[in-house]
């Protein structure tokens, strides 16, 4: 009998599971909103965090995000959030989403269903006002490495970012980090103990500077005495005071994060590996005003 | 008591065999090619190019020379399944033009793929009862896995059918004469297949041991060639050992050659073991047959493997050392399990057994864990007397060694040390057990529940339940094969949510390759004349375009920066290469793509 029973419950499941999945018509509806009523500066944040089908429908100048962890994300840059979800899909984690994403988050409106797809927008309590985008900011950057005797020799401007004595490179680009597709300073330090650095200027007013690096890809994970740590280093290019400073070891996946008061006009940031092998470098460093939340 | 079908199970077993071989046929066009396919197709035709030499110029073709140039590539895998791939190509698809290029390799895949169903049912028939065997015959390629690794040619299936077959003759062995040889060459074929066969002598050794005991218990002069045959290979191995010890493990092995004396020690062990079971079969033919296979195996399997492949004929010693060390420091590719990307051992002790359960259908699960669970603790009620009484029953011989067989695989892949990469297809070996042990729990259950109807209702015919009961338990599991096909490296069952519930538990969610057929199509009828297409993780773009899945203007890119067309396989470890075409492409939003149940499989970008 005990057969029998989970032979029809298999049968159920198979029968139930396209009623789960939204149409293309449903997508549209979705996208219909979207192009109507999304504001420059909103973000879609997938739930589940894989539903990338998504993007084929959405409309093309607004941000879409969904990674695995991306519920956890603060999303600081976006003080709107519009929350497409399929809660109905098998296994879907809807508390650990909530846990993750509800605090500081406020409904901005109630749900709406599109076939199973539900959208709703919510305001980003942990979004801050953004001043500056170190990675928008590269074309009016100068860069330089440091060389073994002491001297520097400058970078020379190339596409979107800079080709380096030594290897070294530095670029504004996507890249993953812990699974999460970031737009970055990308920037590969020349190895030894030199280092590379990237000196920007003109930036505006702000309550902090926000320094953020990471290992990219399947590179942050490997670990090994043949792989070093990558020193970061942000410091005022005027007067040379470090204001922030973090370090990735071998191993270490996902963003170490640091931050100080804002004020320098200039920021000098600089990048070194002792061992510069798969130890490319995905950089945000961004000017921020205190948590606000955002109106409406 | 022969152990043979009777002639309506032969029957049978032959039909579903045809049929099987029938079905994997009529369904291959649409599967993929994984990516070691593309891998054994090439060597497959290399292999069929030495042939040629061979006839043309024999005494060329087997030079040192010419055997190390046709067969050093793909050398970590035994050129067996290979060397079929490339003669059925050559005939079936060049020479008489009956079918596609893929198709031609893959045919010696099917027939053994289709020994399988055939062989459950022979040996079901015999063990439980013509339902139970047919049940597990039909269930074993219901799944969508097991479908889906049938139609390839690659090795995971052909060395599941081979232990299959070899431990089916050591059983056959038992009773009917000639079996004892028959599990030789079987065991010599599994051998040339691929290295997971080498772990099937220590599987059936117990029962040889057993057997041996048995046959012979108060037959003085059987067991005292028993003894001396233990006692041979014990001084032959004390004999290498000193070998070993004198020369080094390093210098052992470069010494041994043709004339070196650890060749006259196996030589002479073979010699004796020969000349010993000639004896015993002479002196008591019980006897014989109990350990005859486990002799047969250790002298014929490796005659087999060296005699077809060719690369080991001048270095037979140091490269087979080669292709051992190959296996056992196996590099460890990125794996997704249960959000996490494994990378590197230890493994999780439990990820073979949550795979297994979370892939197979629920309907196939539930009667082949019952099964299993059944057969153990029958197994354990044989030891006491009392414990027998109370489980009704006590598990035979027969039953322990399939029981042994079904846990074999699982136990060893999931050793924390062992490669997690590649999924089921690791541990295949041990499914077509399981699939006997479900046929056994459904006969039962259904006799069960058709006495119990026909208590209840009159009319209700008592035989007729077990057949509707198998009808409805295989039913959730073809429908989700049908559902899948061809993708059936992203096949979750009904435990894990289907497609979408394993996305959400952050299973793997394809293997490597195959899937871009989903979106061959589109790119077929969007690509702009000529284009550059990245077909990332794909190593068989002109194997594409070789069987008209692909248009052939189409240039393979090397990465997303000098592609027109980007097609993305979906895999955690390759977010970076996703991200990479968003920067290339200057867009984050692809134009198409395979989702399966919603998941995505393969995404297309196309620059703009």
């Amino acid at each position: 009998m005990g057969f029998l029973v989970v032979a029809l419950l298999a049968l159920g499941f198979q029968a139930w599971l396209p009623t789960a999945l939204p149409t293309d018509a449903d997508e549209a509806a979705v996208a219909d909103i979207l192009a109507h009523e999304a504001q420059p500066g909103d973000v879609v944040l997938l739930h589940p965090w894989w539903t990338e089908r998504a993007r084929l429908f959405l409309p093309a100048g607004l941000s879409v995000t969904g990674y695995l962890g991306s519920e956890g994300d603060a999303l600081l840059e976006y003080p709107r959030i519009w929350v497409l979800s399929q809660p109905s899909l098998p296994r879907t984690p809807t508390a650990a989403f909530a846990q993750g994403f509800l605090p500081g988050r406020t409904p901005l409106g109630p749900e709406r269903r599109f076939g199973p797809l539900v959208l709703r927008l919510y305001q980003n309590g942990r979004a801050r006002p953004v001043r500056f985008v170190a990675s928008e900011a590269l074309p009016m950057a100068s860069a330089a490495v440091e060389l073994p005797g002491g001297g520097r020799a400058e970078c020379v401007h190339e596409g979107t970012g800079f080709r380096c004595p030594g290897g070294a490179r530095v670029e504004a680009s996507w890249h993953e980090v812990l699974y999460r597709p970031t737009r970055c300073l990308f920037l590969v330090p020349p190895g030894g103990p030199g280092a590379v650095e990237v000196t920007f200027e003109a930036v505006p007013p702000s309550a902090a500077v926000r320094l953020e690096a990471a290992i990219i890809w399947e590179h942050a994970w490997k670990h090994g005495s043949h792989l070093t740590p990558l020193h970061v280093e942000l410091a005022d290019a005027d007067t040379g005071a470090a204001l922030a400073q973090v370090t990735v070891p071998p191993g270490r996946e996902g963003f170490v994060v640091a931050e100080a008061a804002g004020g320098p006009r200039r920021l000098r940031l600089r990048v070194q590996s002792d061992n510069a092998h798969e130890r490319e470098a995905c950089i945000q460093l961004r000017a921020l005003d205190a948590e606000k939340g955002a109106s409406p | 008591m022969s152990r043979a079908p009777g002639r309506t199970d032969r029957r049978i077993a032959f039909g579903l065999f045809a049929g099987s071989f029938a079905l994997l046929w009529a369904t291959e066009a649409a599967v993929g090619f994984v990516r070691d396919e593309s891998v054994y197709f090439a060597a497959g035709e290399q292999a069929v190019r030495w042939l040629h030499y061979l006839l043309v110029a024999p005494g060329r073709a087997v030079t040192d020379a010419v055997t190390t140039q046709a067969f050093d590539f793909n050398h970590e895998h035994p050129v067996g399944m290979k060397l079929l791939f490339g003669l059925s190509f050559q005939l079936f698809h060049q020479a008489l033009g009956l079918v596609r290029p893929a198709a031609g390799f893959r045919l010696p895949a099917f027939a053994l793929a289709a020994c399988i169903p055939a062989v459950l049912h022979a040996w079901g028939a015999v063990l439980y009862g013509r339902r139970a065997g047919l049940f597990a015959a039909l269930c074993f390629l219901a799944v969508p896995r097991h479908f889906f690794h049938a139609h390839l040619a690659c090795f995971d299936m052909p060395v599941a059918a081979l232990w299959l077959l070899v431990v089916y003759a050591f059983w056959r062995a038992e009773t009917d004469g000639g079996w004892w040889l028959w599990t030789g060459l079987l065991f010599g074929a599994a051998l040339a297949t691929k290295h997971n066969a080498l772990f099937l002598p220590p599987v059936l050794l117990p029962f040889v041991v057993a057997r041996g005991l048995a046959a012979s218990r108060g037959k003085a002069a059987a067991r005292a060639l028993l003894a001396q045959a233990l006692l041979v290979i014990c001084a032959a191995l004390v004999l290498l050992g000193l070998l070993v010890l004198v020369l080094t493990p390093e210098g052992f092995l470069r010494s041994w050659n043709l004339l070196s004396p650890a060749t006259a020690v196996v030589a002479l062990l073979a010699a004796a073991l020969c000349s010993l079971g000639l004896r015993l079969y002479r002196t008591d033919v019980a006897t014989f047959r109990a350990v005859a296979p486990l002799g047969a195996m250790a002298l014929l399997g490796p005659a087999v493997l060296y005699a077809v492949w060719p690369w080991l004929w001048y270095h037979p010693v140091d490269r087979f050392a080669a292709y051992l060390a190959f296996h056992a420091t196996h590099v460890h590719y990125a794996w997704t399990y249960l959000g996490t990307v494994l990378r590197e051992p230890p493994f999780p002790l439990t990820y073979v057994l949550v795979v297994t359960a979370l892939t197979l259908p629920v309907s196939l699960l539930a009667p082949m864990g019952v099964g299993l669970l059944s057969l153990g603790l029958r197994a354990l009620a044989g030891l006491r007397a009392a414990w027998r009484t109370r489980l009704g029953a006590s598990a035979s011989a027969s039953e322990v060694l399939v029981g042994l067989n079904a846990l074999a695989s699982i136990v060893l892949i999931s050793f924390p040390d062992v490669p997690h990469f590649g999924g089921v297809k690791h541990w295949l070996p041990s499914m077509p057990f399981l699939a006997l042990l479900a046929g056994r729990q459904v006969q039962l259950a259904g006799d069960a529940l058709g006495a119990l109807l026909s208590a209840r209702l009159r009319w209700f015919p008592r035989a007729a339940m077990t057949p509707v009961l198998a009808a409805l338990v295989l039913l959730p599991a073809a429908t989700l094969t049908a559902h899948l096909h061809p993708y059936g490296t992203s096949a979750y069952g009904e435990l894990a949510g289907g497609v979408p519930g394993a996305a959400s538990l952050g299973m793997q969610r394809q293997y490597w390759s195959n899937n871009v057929t989903g979106v061959l199509g589109w790119v077929n009828e969007h690509a702009p004349q000529g284009a550059r297409v990245w077909l990332h993780e794909v190593a068989s773009f002109r194997d594409y375009q070789r069987n008209g899945m692909l248009r052939a203007d189409l240039q393979p890119a090397g990465g997303p920066a000098d592609a027109d067309v980007a097609v993305v396989q979906y895999h955690q470890e390759f977010r970076e290469q996703e991200v990479a075409v968003w920067q290339a492409f200057g867009t984050t939003r692809p134009v198409t793509g395979l989702y399966i149940d919603e998941t995505p499989q393969v995404v297309v970008y196309q620059r703009r």
